[in-house]
């Protein structure tokens, strides 16, 4: 044996023998050809994939893609064909349902087709930038089936029919629906939206369009809102089960154009059922869906607001300028209070809270509270009326409640000076005849007017409660000092007030009685010889007095009487009877006030501890007047005190108003002389602005006021004007 | 200086003074008043007219001043005259205010001051003499110690004045009625330092008067008097 030489074993490439046959595309293309065919016969089960799929990957692999492409165009192009003949011929109803069999078989087999020419997917068709085979099925469906001269319009107007009669009422076959839309989305979504979704919408305007006229003809406005939540929520209930979900907000939109936005105007001022009545009857559900309607479309709730906002500034002008109204003030507040109520609840329970409705309320509340010029002291006097008897027996929480309402509306005024003056004279009154329900009721509100205005506002209001507490004491003292050396005097309770602090008033002249005057005299020695320096007026025109009183027939009485009524009842333990000019003469009370007094003592039933002659409602000074000793009463304790905050009568008002601008002068300079000071040279309109900025915390200054103002400061040399600029100011330091 | 030579004469003091005397300059001793002073013609001028009380030309000397000047007192070149003086107070002129002024003026004779007349007359037609003028005219005719000018006086004043102005402003009349109509108060600085302004800015019909142009609200008030009583002119 010879040895082997070492060979290396070369593995060549197992070679085929090369088939030139031209014939060999066309025997392996009939093949496939011929599987197509059987698969759209519903024949599929009896053919070889492996075979299949190993015919087409030669085809590719010899350079015969083309062949192989073209041939599936023309063969499932043909097959189609078929197909869409056969749907055409479908009648009335099976139309749709031989539409939907048919692409289901369509896509079954394309599926099947697609995996048997996978290779050529794969290769030959992205290198040649061809359509992929599934989505050349789509595609030929598309063209060939849908868009097929007599499907296409009849497709669209099946299903336009449907919807319908689904609108109609009528129950439709969702599924089927929902598959012949899929199967459009997955056409493409151009062709969803052409063949279908466009006029769709368009048969939808036109349909709600015709309904929402025959609506608003009919119906009033809250079953028109009813009917048109209802179509809206149908018609996303429609899309969530059988359109595309994109369309969602494009029907809603479409909806609530023809319901909501083309009759916008008309619904809100429908008579006896539009938006104003809605809101008088509280009709909160309906509020509630208008305004969730509304909200949807542009401008909807501007003019609900605006509608809303004009008809409060409108109620509450009525109510603030109704002369009815103003006659009592307290009546008048509660209504603004209730009025305020009202509308929160609304805005909160309709309007979903909506801080442009808030706001809007706010601004009209601010509008017409200030209309009428009273509107701070009738608060006061609101205040007055909670504080003196309203809140008696009412608990904490509920205290808080009341207060911070009134708050509320004295953040709307806007002259709130004017309501300091009259709270003063209020709380002045309440404190002297000590008729306050509760002292931590009162400091509460002080500590919330604090807390609104600053420290300035309320010091010397509570230097008015820190005056009754120093009285207290100061009593306390005088009695233990000088007690024993009264005897059997009148008891005297005596507060003493800071000048300062309380509202001013006018020195009157009153004669007291001698008795009266003596133990006055003890006290003012008392108090003056631990308080040097000062100086103490009686303000006789503040005072009370409790006498105890016998009638005729032995029936005594307490009667808790103003300090002028105690001068004039005194004078007749010395007179059976005086005329007017005696009482004027001996008490030396100034004649209106004398005349008011003896009205309440001699006119009122009930009260007539003294009797007039002639018996005229009026006192002239002819009258003559008597003790009367047949003067009943079913209490022992009579109050004839007239000690009373009421609503000032009209040259009260006017003389109130004076002082107030009075008072505001100096504001005003003061608050130039600031702003000058800081800024050195200003022009007039600026000025104007930021005296306004301000002051505005307390009212609202007056442009001509202000311009005054400054050319008094101009003529005192603290300002001068620029020479050659003749709106500009310097600050002459 | 003469010096007293007691040597020459001989420590003789009655021939020492003579001497001495004889040595003194020749023009007069200003102690000496047998002879009265050489004056100036300014001087001459204010002598004429002066008060015999008080170094001051006040009302009868005036009113002789305007006699020799052959000019109303009431005239408004007086008027101008006082400005050139820089006079205080009207009807009076202090004597630093007459010397003063006629220096500024380049006058030293009557009939100097009588010819500078009609040249002072015609400076009221320049708008800035006449600005100037006017303004001095509030210091000048409100009484000593007062802050504001008295009613009549400003009227009396503003009549004078604004009969001298070109253009001539067509309410005179009506502001003059307006003030003692609706006013009845004395009229601050201020007040009468805008008003000039306010006639030669805004037009009669009222068509370009801005509220917001911080006029003095006298002259707001004015205007509002003009519209409700319907006299705004529609030019």
């Amino acid at each position: 044996m010879s040895a082997q030489k070492k060979r290396n074993f070369q593995i060549e490439a197992f070679k085929h023998r090369v088939v030139v046959d031209p014939k060999y595309a066309e025997k392996t293309w009939t093949i496939l050809e011929h599987a197509i065919r059987e698969i759209y016969n519903h024949n599929a089960s009896g053919l070889s994939f492996e075979e299949l799929y190993r015919n087409a990957y030669n085809m590719v692999l010899h350079k015969f893609g083309e062949k192989l492409y073209s041939g599936l165009v023309r063969t499932m192009t043909y097959h189609l064909m078929e197909i869409s003949k056969s749907i055409e011929a479908a009648q009335g109803e099976l139309f749709l349902e031989e539409l939907n069999r048919k692409w289901a078989e369509h896509n079954k087999a394309l599926q099947m087709i697609r995996d048997i020419l996978m290779y050529m997917d794969r290769t030959f068709i992205p290198s040649t930038h061809k359509t992929p085979v599934h989505e050349l099925g789509l595609n030929l469906w598309r063209d060939v089936v849908i868009h097929s001269s007599k499907t296409q319009s009849r497709l669209l107007d099946t299903l336009l029919e449907l919807v319908l009669r689904e609108r109609n009422g009528d129950v439709i076959n969702r599924g089927l629906m929902r598959n012949i839309i899929k199967m459009l989305m997955d056409l493409g979504s151009y062709v969803y939206q052409e063949d279908f979704e466009k006029h769709f919408l368009e048969v939808s305007a036109d349909f709600y369009r015709c309904e929402s006229q025959e609506f608003i003809e009919s119906c009033d406005c809250g079953n028109y809102l009813k009917k048109a939540e209802r179509r809206l929520n149908e018609e996303m209930e429609r899309v969530s089960h059988y359109l595309d979900a994109k369309s969602e907000a494009k029907i809603t939109s479409v909806v609530e154009k023809e319901m909501i936005e083309s009759h916008m105007n008309r619904l809100v001022h429908m008579e006896s059922s539009g938006l104003v009545n809605m809101l008088v009857d509280d009709k909160y559900e309906d509020l509630g869906r208008m305004y969730n309607l509304f909200r949807r479309v542009q401008n909807g709730l501007v003019i609900v607001r605006d509608v809303m906002t004009a008809y409060i500034r409108d109620t509450g002008k009525h109510l603030v300028t109704d002369p009815e109204r103003l006659r009592d003030p307290v009546d008048f507040v509660q209504r603004l209070l209730d009025m305020k109520d009202k509308y929160d609840k609304i805005i909160s329970l309709a309007f979903n809270n909506d801080k442009t409705f808030q706001n809007a309320l706010n601004s009209s509340f601010e509008y017409f509270i200030n209309l009428n010029a009273r509107s701070p002291e009738f608060i006061s006097l609101f205040v007055d009326d909670k504080l003196r008897k309203g809140l008696r027996g009412v608990s904490e929480e509920d205290v808080e409640v009341v207060l911070d309402k009134v708050m509320m509306l004295f953040r709307y005024l806007q002259e709130k000076d004017v309501f300091e003056k009259y709270y003063k004279q209020h709380l002045a009154k309440r404190l002297l005849s000590g008729k306050t329900v509760s002292d931590d009721a009162e400091r509460s509100l002080i500590v919330k007017l604090k807390t609104e205005c600053g420290y300035q506002f309320t010091s010397k209001l509570e230097g008015m409660f820190t005056d009754m507490k120093t009285s207290q004491d100061t009593m306390h003292g005088f009695y233990t000092a000088v007690g024993p050396q009264l005897g059997d005097s009148p008891t005297l309770t005596v507060q003493v007030l800071t000048t300062g602090s309380w509202p001013t008033q006018p020195s009157v002249t009153c004669n007291l009685p001698a008795e009266i005057m003596w133990v006055c005299e003890k006290f003012k020695s008392y108090y003056l010889g631990t308080h040097t320096g000062r100086r103490l007026s009686w303000q006789t025109n503040m005072g009370t007095a409790d006498l105890k009183t016998t009638f005729g027939k032995g029936q005594k009485h307490e009667l808790n009487v103003s300090t002028y009524q105690m001068c004039v009842l005194m004078l007749f333990n010395n007179a059976d009877q005086l005329t007017y000019k005696e009482i004027e003469q001996a008490t030396d009370i100034p004649a209106t006030e004398l005349k008011r007094c003896l009205q309440s003592l001699a006119c009122v039933k009930g009260k007539n501890v003294l009797r007039k002659e002639p018996m005229s409602k009026d006192i002239v000074e002819d009258d003559t007047f008597f003790f009367n000793d047949k003067f009943t009463s079913k209490f022992f304790k009579v109050k004839i005190g007239t000690v009373v905050a009421q609503r000032e009568s009209e040259p009260e008002n006017l003389e109130t108003r004076q002082r107030v601008e009075e008072d505001r002068k100096p504001q005003i300079e003061a608050a130039i002389v600031r702003i000058m000071k800081s800024r050195r040279v200003l022009d007039h309109n600026n000025i104007v602005a930021e005296v306004t900025k301000q002051l505005q915390a307390r009212f609202l200054p007056n442009p001509v006021v202000i311009k005054k103002r400054i050319e008094s400061l101009i003529e005192r040399e603290f300002l001068e004007r620029d020479k050659t600029d003749r709106k500009l100011y310097r600050y002459l330091a | 200086m003469p010096k007293l030579s007691q040597k020459k004469c001989q420590w003789n003091v009655q021939p020492a003074t003579k001497e001495y005397s004889a040595q003194l300059p020749s023009h007069p001793n200003p102690r000496n008043l047998q002879y009265p002073p050489k004056q100036t013609p300014v001087e001459e001028l204010y002598r004429r007219y002066k008060d015999p009380h008080e170094e001051m030309i006040m009302a009868e000397g005036m009113s002789r001043l305007c006699t020799d000047l052959d000019v109303d007192p009431q005239d408004i070149v007086m008027l101008v005259m006082s400005w050139h003086m820089k006079a205080a107070t009207m009807c009076e002129f202090s004597k630093q205010e007459f010397f003063n002024g006629l220096k500024a003026l380049k006058i030293d004779s009557i009939e100097k001051f009588r010819s500078a007349l009609p040249s002072m007359r015609s400076e009221l037609k320049d708008k800035d003499k006449f600005k100037e003028v006017y303004n001095f005219t509030f210091d000048w005719a409100k009484e000593k110690g007062q802050k504001s000018l008295q009613l009549d006086t400003a009227i009396g004043m503003w009549q004078l004045l604004f009969a001298e102005m070109t253009p001539k402003w067509p309410y005179v009349d009506q502001w003059c009625e307006f003030l003692e109509e609706r006013h009845k108060l004395a009229i601050p600085k201020d007040t009468w330092n805008q008003l000039l302004d306010f006639v030669r800015n805004v037009d009669p019909s009222l068509s370009n008067f801005d509220e917001e142009r911080a006029w003095p609200c006298l002259v707001d008030d004015f205007v509002d008097y003009l519209k409700e009583k319907g006299l705004v002119q529609t030019t």
